[in-house]
């Protein structure tokens, strides 16, 4: 049933506009959404399971990935509602939302079915570093893949309207902007060790953007 | 409030300034309601960015006490509608009088209307970008990254509402296509609509957004324009300056008006400098 859907969702058939098209399949969506990103969250975290033997920062992480698809995902909503209007697009709002969750969702399928690498890498090499560096890996190339899910959604609709390509492109740079954000403070994903079990991390509050710029203005005064 | 929130809804999709409807070169929205609805909207974002002190934990040296973070909220949620209307009666002569010189008939209350309704396309992004500014209030300690997000959403509210305004001008006081075929000028591909939708459903409306170019426009008239823009982008900008503190300093005592002294674009500057050092 689970599977059925998310396979569904990956043949690009769930956010299409047929007649099957309902409510209840948006909900379905949001079902897989959730389901597969807490698996991937819960590989995620056993890493501070294998070499930490804590079990509270597993459920932690696996509800952190659900919550930072889905929170990006309300936030940068209202100004994709309005650029649709004022383009033109508002008949197709609800298909394109379709489609932009089916996106998320598949996106979730994708990361974890890359979550078995995940965990051969933790089992291979005992070092926060590396496990960090590996899952922004594993992120960057689930992100890649999901937009060929995305494109075989909105590409009957960009071809029928191109405008839609400019929502399209506002979206993924409004997404992007809060997504990366969001991330930050939803640290740790995986769980130092060393370091104890939090949900939130206490010096974790900040913002990405800044401490990318003190990192690159101290590469260069260095 | 439902019905004032569907005026402007109808403005967002371009039914309210759809060429049909143009055609008469007279622009008749009611705007009383749709003024309550946009005054509620702009208090929103002021109390959006106003909420900066409020929401992110302060530094050791912040000067602000519990009252002056909520002060700040309050005055940013009176100021920013204020900001809009005063902008409003400043640009609002000058934008008759060009007007006038491209030769439209559009009387002072229609050009009243007009303005009005691109500051609700205006207020409505930025009011739609809201949540996201308190999502960055709530985590960033940085004023000047504040500052600059701010900037750059209000820009992109800017553009999004004077490009409305330039559409809507150009389809008031241009002719349209069926008026004068001579002008037929190298025509935006027509986006054909099927009549049925791939689910079956008959679309309801054409796919004419409020920012569709719907004619080709008088080159003189759309220069004349987009000067105006400009000066209405500047007005702007000095207006939110006279009117600061918006988001409020931490490191500076809560005031209604901060003193007369530099201009936007220098505070502009100041902030990049201070993000990057």
């Amino acid at each position: 049933m689970l599977l059925d859907r998310a396979d569904q969702i990956l043949r690009g058939y769930a956010g299409a506009a047929d007649g099957r098209a309902s409510k209840n399949q948006l909900a379905g969506i949001l079902i897989v959404l959730f389901i597969f990103g807490c698996l991937y969250g819960a590989v995620m975290g056993l890493y501070s399971l294998i070499y930490g033997h804590r079990f509270l920062q597993l459920v932690y992480s696996a509800t952190k990935v659900p919550l930072l698809l889905l929170a990006s995902f309300g936030l940068s909503l209202p100004f994709f509602f309005v650029l649709n209007s004022l383009l033109g697009l508002r008949d197709d709002f609800f298909h394109s939302l379709r489609a932009l969750l089916a996106t998320q969702a598949g996106l979730t399928i994708i990361l974890s079915s890359l979550s078995p690498l995940t965990l051969l890498w933790y089992i291979s090499f005992d070092n926060y570093n590396s496990a960090i560096l590996f899952n922004a890996v594993i992120f960057g190339c689930s992100s890649v893949l999901a937009q060929t899910i995305l494109m075989n959604l909105l590409g009957p609709l960009i071809q029928k309207n191109q405008r839609h390509r400019i929502t399209l492109l506002a979206w993924l740079i409004i997404y992007a902007f809060v997504g990366i954000q969001m991330s930050w403070i939803l640290r740790p994903f995986i769980g130092d060790p060393k370091s104890p079990t939090h949900f939130f991390r206490q010096d974790a509050w900040g913002n990405a953007y800044i401490k990318l710029i003190q990192i690159i203005t101290g590469l260069f005064s260095a | 409030m439902l019905k004032w929130l569907k005026q402007l809804d109808q403005i967002l999709r371009g039914e309210a300034t759809k060429p049909a409807l143009l055609k008469d070169s007279q622009f008749d929205i009611p705007i009383a309601g749709l003024c309550v609805c946009l005054i509620i909207l702009s208090a929103f974002f002021g109390a959006c960015i106003g909420s900066f002190n409020l929401l992110h934990p302060l530094d050791k040296d912040a000067v602000l006490t519990f009252k002056d973070v909520w002060m700040q909220t309050v005055a940013s949620a009176i100021k920013m509608p204020l900001l809009f209307t005063l902008t409003l009666l400043i640009t609002l002569p000058s934008l008759y009088v060009f007007n006038a010189i491209n030769g439209s008939r559009l009387s002072l209350m229609s050009v009243l209307r007009l303005l009005i309704a691109s500051l609700g396309v205006l207020i409505a992004v930025l009011a739609s970008l809201g949540p996201i500014i308190i999502f960055f209030s709530l985590c960033t300690t940085s004023y000047s990254f504040m500052q600059l997000l701010n900037v750059a959403v209000c820009t992109v509210s800017g553009s999004l509402g004077l490009a409305f305004l330039l559409r809507t001008l150009n389809r008031l006081i241009l002719p349209q296509p069926q008026e004068s075929p001579a002008m037929s000028a190298p025509k935006v591909p027509e986006i054909t609509i099927p009549a049925t939708l791939p689910d079956g459903t008959i679309p309801l409306r054409s796919l004419t957004g409020p920012l569709e170019r719907t004619a080709p426009t008088d080159r003189k008239a759309k220069s004349i324009f987009r000067v105006w823009t400009i000066v209405f982008a500047l007005v702007g900008a000095q207006m939110s300056w006279v009117l600061r503190p918006f988001i409020g300093s931490p490191h500076l005592p809560f005031e209604w008006l901060r003193h007369r002294e530099g201009n936007f674009f220098m505070a502009v500057i100041q902030a990049i400098q201070n993000m990057f050092s």
